[in-house]
C-alpha cells in the first residue's frame, strides 16, 4: 500500500495505491488521523489505484469523512474501480461522498 | 370355474351329512320309544296285575263274608238241631232260627235222613223270608215233586260226612234268584248223621259286586262254579246256561280256553294270556275257597295298553314333527353356513390377493441395499416397515443418465383402495420419469393421470427428487409431502414450495426446487408413519426426534437400523398404526476434490495470505474477479473479528480456515479456540444513516452477511465455530 499526499490551495490529494486490507489500514491510520487535523477546503481521496478496501480502510474514509464535515470541507474520491464501488454500494458510502 | 366346481360341492357334503343326521336321530328316538314302550307296557302289565289280584281278593273277601255268614247262622245251629233230634216235633224251629237270626239267610231248612225218626220217615221243613214282607213262611220240602233225598245239597254232605256248598241255582220257588245253599250233617249222639242243616243264600248280590269290580272300562269279570258252571259272566245268556268247558268246545279258540279253565277248575290262582277271536286277552283268576268257585277277570291288552299305545302315538308324531324340523333347521344352518363359508372364503381370498398384490408391489421396490454396489458415490438405504393393515407407502430409485430419480409417497387411507393406488403411483413414477429429468415435469404428469383416473378421491403426498451425481445438483419438487431432512453442515429441514399433494387438481403446475448437493451431503425422506409414531400415551416421535437421531456420520444402513430401534424404543408395546418408509441417500460424489486448509496466527499482519487462499479456492470454484474480491472481502472481515475479539492481545495463538467448494457452493469454516465470541450477535449497522450518527465501527460484520448466503456461528467444545457459506 502507497500513499502519496500533494497539497494545493487549501486541498489536499490523497492516491492511494494497491491494498488498502486491514495490516494496510492499520500501517495508515497514524498518517491519516493526522492530515485529518490539518485545515483544508477539499479533500480529495484518489482512489484510481487502489485495488481493494477492507472495512478497516473504510473506517479510515468514514473518520475523514466526519473530520471534514466538522469544518464544513468537502470530501470527494475520485477513480474507484466497479469493485470498489460494491463496497460503497453495499456499506451505503455512495451516500456519505462525492464520488467522481 | 374351479370356485363354481367348489361351491357345488359344499352342499352335496353337507346333503349327505343332513340325511345320516337324521337317519340316526331317527334310529335313536325310535329305539329309545321302543324300549320305552316295553318297558312302559312291562309296567303297565305288573300294574295291571296288581290291580286284578287285589280285586279279586277284595272280592273274594266280600264273599267270604257272606259265605262265612251262612255257614255261621248253619254252625251255631247245629247243637240245637242235635239237641232237638230227641224232640222231632222241635226241628221246625230251627229253620226258622236260622233264617231269623241271619239276614244274609234267605232260606233254611232241616232235612231228616229218610228213616230216621220213626214218626217223620220224610221231614223237611223250610223256612224262608219273603222278601216283600220280611215274614218268614214255613214250607215243607217233603213233597212228592221235590223228593229232598236226591237233592245234591242232601246227598253231597252225607256222602263226605262234611259240610258242603251247593252248585248255585235258581230258585224253583221263589222266583229268578239265583241261590247257593251250605248244608251241613247234623249228628246224634252216635255219630250217625240224623239230618242236614242248611241255609240257602241268594246270589244277586254276587252279580252285583262282581259287576262293581272294573279294573278296565272294557274288561270284564266272571265267576264259575265248582263244575265250571257260569255263575256270573256279562253275556246274560250265558249265565247258569252254560259251563265253561261247553264254552270252550264251542268256541275255535279251544285250546286256550281250556287251559284257563282247567287252571281255574282246579283251584289255582295267577294269570294267563288268552287268544279269542284274535284277540290277546289277560285272565287273572283267584279261587273262593270252600265255595269251590273260582273268580276271573277279564283284560283285553288292547284294554290294557290303550293308554301307552295312544301315548305312543303322541311321541311318534312328536319325534315326527321333530325330526321334520330337524330336516328343516339342517337346512337352514347348512345354507347359512354354505354362505358364510362362501363369504368367508370371499374375504379370504380377498385378503390373500391383496397381501399378494402388496408383495408384487414391493419385489417391484428396489429392496435390495446396497442398490449399486458399484458406485463410489452413493450411499443409499431405505426400509418400510408396514402396518399389520396394508397401506400405501412407497418409495423408489433409480439412476439413469448420472441422475438418480427417487421418490417416497403416501397414499390417504389404508386398505385395499390405498394400495391399489400406491401400487399406480409407483409405476406412473417409472413411467414418467423414463424420458423426463424434471421432477416437477414428472409429478405434474403423474398428478394429471392419478387425478384424472382418481374416483376415489384419495390422494398421494410425494416427493420427489433427481440428484445429479456429477454435477452435486439436487432438484426436486414436492407435492404435499413432509419435507425431508437434509444433512449438510447442519441438519435441517429441506425447504419445500406448498405444493398441493397428487390426484387432487388436474393440470395444476408443480414447482420445482434446487439446492446443490455436494460431497457428505445427505437427505433423509420419510413418510408420516415415522413422525406420526406413537407410543401408549399418545405423544408422537416428531421432527426433533428424527433431528436428534440423525446426528453423527454414520453409513445410511446404520442410519435407518439406529431409527428403527430409536422409534421402537420409543413406541414400546403400542401397535404400529401406520406404514413407517424411509429413504436415506448420502451424496460421496466430487472424489477428487481438494481441500483448502490454512492457519493463521492472531495477528493482523496474517491477513496478507488470505489472497492466495481465496485465489485457490475461488480457481476450484471457478469464480470470477468480482466473485473472488468479495470472497475474499467477506474472508478478511471474518478472519478480522478474530483476531481482534478472541485472543487477549500480544498472545500467540492460531486459527483454523477450511474452504470447501461444493460445486457451485463455497464455504469457510472459521475455528478458533478463543473466548466466547459471536459475530452475528452484533446489531446490524444502518447504511442509510445520516452522516453524524454513522458510528464508525460494525462495518466488517455487515460486509460478511451482505456478501454471503449464510453465517453461521456454533461454539462446540471450547471452540468458536464461524461457517460463511456462499452460492453462486
Amino acid at each position: 500500500m502507497e500513499v502519496n499526499i500533494s497539497r494545493e490551495n487549501n486541498t489536499i490529494t490523497v492516491c492511494f495505491s494497491g491494498r488498502l486490507d486491514t495490516p494496510a489500514a492499520q500501517e495508515i491510520t497514524p498518517q491519516m488521523n493526522a492530515l485529518a487535523e490539518e485545515a483544508f477546503n477539499t479533500i480529495i481521496l484518489d482512489c484510481s489505484e487502489m485495488s481493494y478496501i477492507s472495512s478497516s480502510g473504510l473506517r479510515i474514509f468514514l473518520t475523514i469523512r466526519k473530520s471534514a464535515a466538522d469544518k464544513g470541507a468537502k470530501v470527494i474520491v475520485r477513480g474507484i474501480c466497479d469493485d470498489i464501488r460494491s463496497v460503497f454500494m453495499m456499506t451505503g458510502f455512495l451516500n456519505l461522498f462525492e464520488i467522481q | 370355474m374351479k370356485s363354481e366346481k367348489k361351491d357345488n360341492k359344499k352342499p352335496g357334503i353337507s346333503v349327505r351329512l343332513r340325511v345320516l343326521l337324521v337317519i340316526v336321530a331317527a334310529i335313536t328316538l325310535e329305539a329309545t320309544s321302543i324300549i320305552q314302550f316295553v318297558y312302559a307296557q312291562r309296567e303297565i302289565k305288573q300294574e295291571a296285575s296288581l290291580r286284578a289280584k287285589s280285586e279279586l281278593k277284595s272280592a273274594e273277601n266280600k264273599i267270604m263274608d257272606v259265605v262265612d255268614q251262612a255257614e255261621a247262622a248253619v254252625r251255631n245251629s247245629i247243637w240245637i238241631a242235635e239237641w232237638c233230634l230227641e224232640y222231632p216235633d222241635s226241628l221246625i224251629r230251627i229253620p226258622q232260627l236260622v233264617v231269623g237270626k241271619n239276614p244274609a239267610v234267605v232260606g233254611s231248612t232241616i232235612a231228616l235222613v229218610p228213616g230216621y225218626s220213626e214218626k217223620f220217615p220224610l221231614y223237611s221243613p223250610y223256612a224262608t223270608r219273603d222278601l216283600e214282607t220280611g215274614e218268614i213262611k214255613i214250607l215243607s220240602l217233603a213233597t212228592e215233586e221235590y223228593d229232598y233225598p236226591t237233592m245234591e245239597w242232601f246227598t253231597k254232605p252225607i256222602e263226605l260226612n262234611d259240610s258242603y256248598w251247593s252248585e248255585p241255582y235258581f230258585d224253583e220257588n221263589g222266583g229268578d234268584i239265583l241261590m247257593t245253599t251250605f248244608s251241613m250233617p247234623v249228628k246224634d249222639k252216635n255219630g250217625t248223621i240224623a239230618a242236614i242243616l242248611t241255609a240257602d243264600i241268594s246270589l244277586d248280590w254276587l252279580t252285583e259286586l262282581i259287576g262293581e269290580i272294573k279294573v278296565y272300562p272294557n274288561a270284564f269279570n266272571m265267576v264259575i262254579s265248582r263244575s265250571g258252571q257260569i255263575m256270573v259272566c256279562p253275556v246274560e245268556t250265558l249265565v247258569m246256561q252254560t259251563t265253561v268247558d261247553q264254552f270252550a268246545l264251542a268256541s275255535e279258540d279251544y285250546e286256550a280256553l281250556d287251559r284257563v279253565n282247567h287252571a281255574m277248575l282246579s283251584g289255582q290262582s295267577g294269570e294267563m294270556p288268552v287268544r279269542y277271536q284274535g284277540q290277546a286277552n289277560h285272565v287273572y283268576f283267584s279261587p273262593v275257597e270252600r265255595t269251590g268257585w273260582s273268580l276271573s277277570i277279564v283284560l283285553p291288552e288292547k284294554e290294557l295298553y290303550s293308554g301307552v299305545r295312544r301315548i305312543g302315538m303322541i311321541v311318534k308324531l312328536l319325534q315326527l314333527l321333530g325330526l321334520a324340523m330337524l330336516i328343516v333347521i339342517l337346512r337352514v344352518a347348512t345354507k347359512n353356513q354354505a354362505k358364510y363359508h362362501r363369504l368367508n372364503e370371499q374375504k379370504e381370498r380377498m385378503e390373500n390377493e391383496l397381501h399378494i398384490a402388496r408383495e408384487i408391489q414391493m419385489a417391484m421396490i428396489p429392496k435390495t441395499f446396497p442398490p449399486f454396489p458399484e458406485r463410489k458415490d452413493l450411499d443409499l438405504a431405505a426400509a418400510i416397515i408396514p402396518a399389520k393393515e396394508v397401506g400405501g407407502d412407497l418409495y423408489d430409485f433409480f439412476i439413469r443418465d448420472e441422475k438418480l430419480f427417487f421418490c417416497i409417497g403416501d397414499v390417504s387411507g389404508k386398505g385395499i383402495p390405498a394400495s391399489l393406488v400406491m401400487a399406480v403411483t409407483r409405476s406412473l413414477f417409472r413411467a414418467m420419469s423414463a424420458h423426463e429429468d424434471s421432477p416437477a415435469k414428472i409429478i405434474a404428469s403423474m398428478n394429471n393421470s392419478v387425478s384424472e383416473t382418481n374416483e376415489s378421491n384419495m390422494f398421494v403426498t410425494f416427493f420427489c427428487g433427481v440428484l445429479d451425481l456429477n454435477a452435486g445438483r439436487l432438484r426436486y419438487c414436492n407435492a404435499g409431502h413432509n419435507p425431508p431432512m437434509i444433512l449438510t453442515d447442519a441438519i435441517r429441514m429441506l425447504p419445500v414450495e406448498p405444493n398441493l399433494p397428487l390426484g387432487i387438481l388436474s393440470g395444476m403446475d408443480f414447482i420445482e426446487q434446487e439446492t446443490p448437493f455436494l460431497y457428505d451431503d445427505a437427505l433423509f425422506l420419510y413418510t408420516d408413519g415415522l413422525s406420526e409414531a406413537e407410543n401408549a400415551t399418545q405423544e408422537q416421535f416428531g421432527e426433533a426426534r428424527i433431528e436428534q437421531t440423525l446426528h453423527g456420520r454414520k453409513r445410511s444402513q446404520d442410519h435407518l437400523e439406529n431409527i428403527k430401534q430409536q422409534v421402537s424404543l420409543f413406541v414400546g408395546d403400542a401397535p404400529q398404526s401406520d406404514d413407517l418408509t424411509m429413504l436415506f441417500i448420502h451424496y460421496l460424489g466430487h472424489a477428487n476434490k481438494k481441500s483448502h486448509h490454512l492457519t493463521l496466527h492472531n495477528s493482523i499482519e496474517q491477513i496478507t495470505l488470505l489472497p492466495d487462499f481465496v485465489d485457490a479456492v475461488a480457481e476450484e470454484a471457478q469464480l470470477d474477479h468480482e466473485a473472488i474480491f468479495n470472497l475474499n472481502l467477506a474472508l478478511e472481515e471474518a478472519v478480522t473479528n478474530v483476531i481482534m475479539y478472541a485472543y487477549p492481545e500480544g498472545t500467540d495463538n492460531v486459527m483454523d480456515i477450511d474452504a470447501r467448494v461444493d460445486g457451485k457452493r463455497v464455504s469457510f469454516v472459521i475455528t478458533d479456540s478463543g473466548k466466547p465470541f459471536d459475530p452475528t450477535a452484533k446489531e446490524a449497522v444502518d447504511i442509510n444513516a445520516e452522516m453524524g450518527e454513522r458510528p464508525i465501527g460494525g462495518l466488517g460484520i455487515h460486509l460478511v452477511r451482505t456478501i454471503m448466503d449464510t453465517v453461521n456461528y456454533e461454539r462446540k467444545e471450547e471452540k468458536n465455530i464461524l461457517t460463511i457459506t456462499k452460492n453462486y
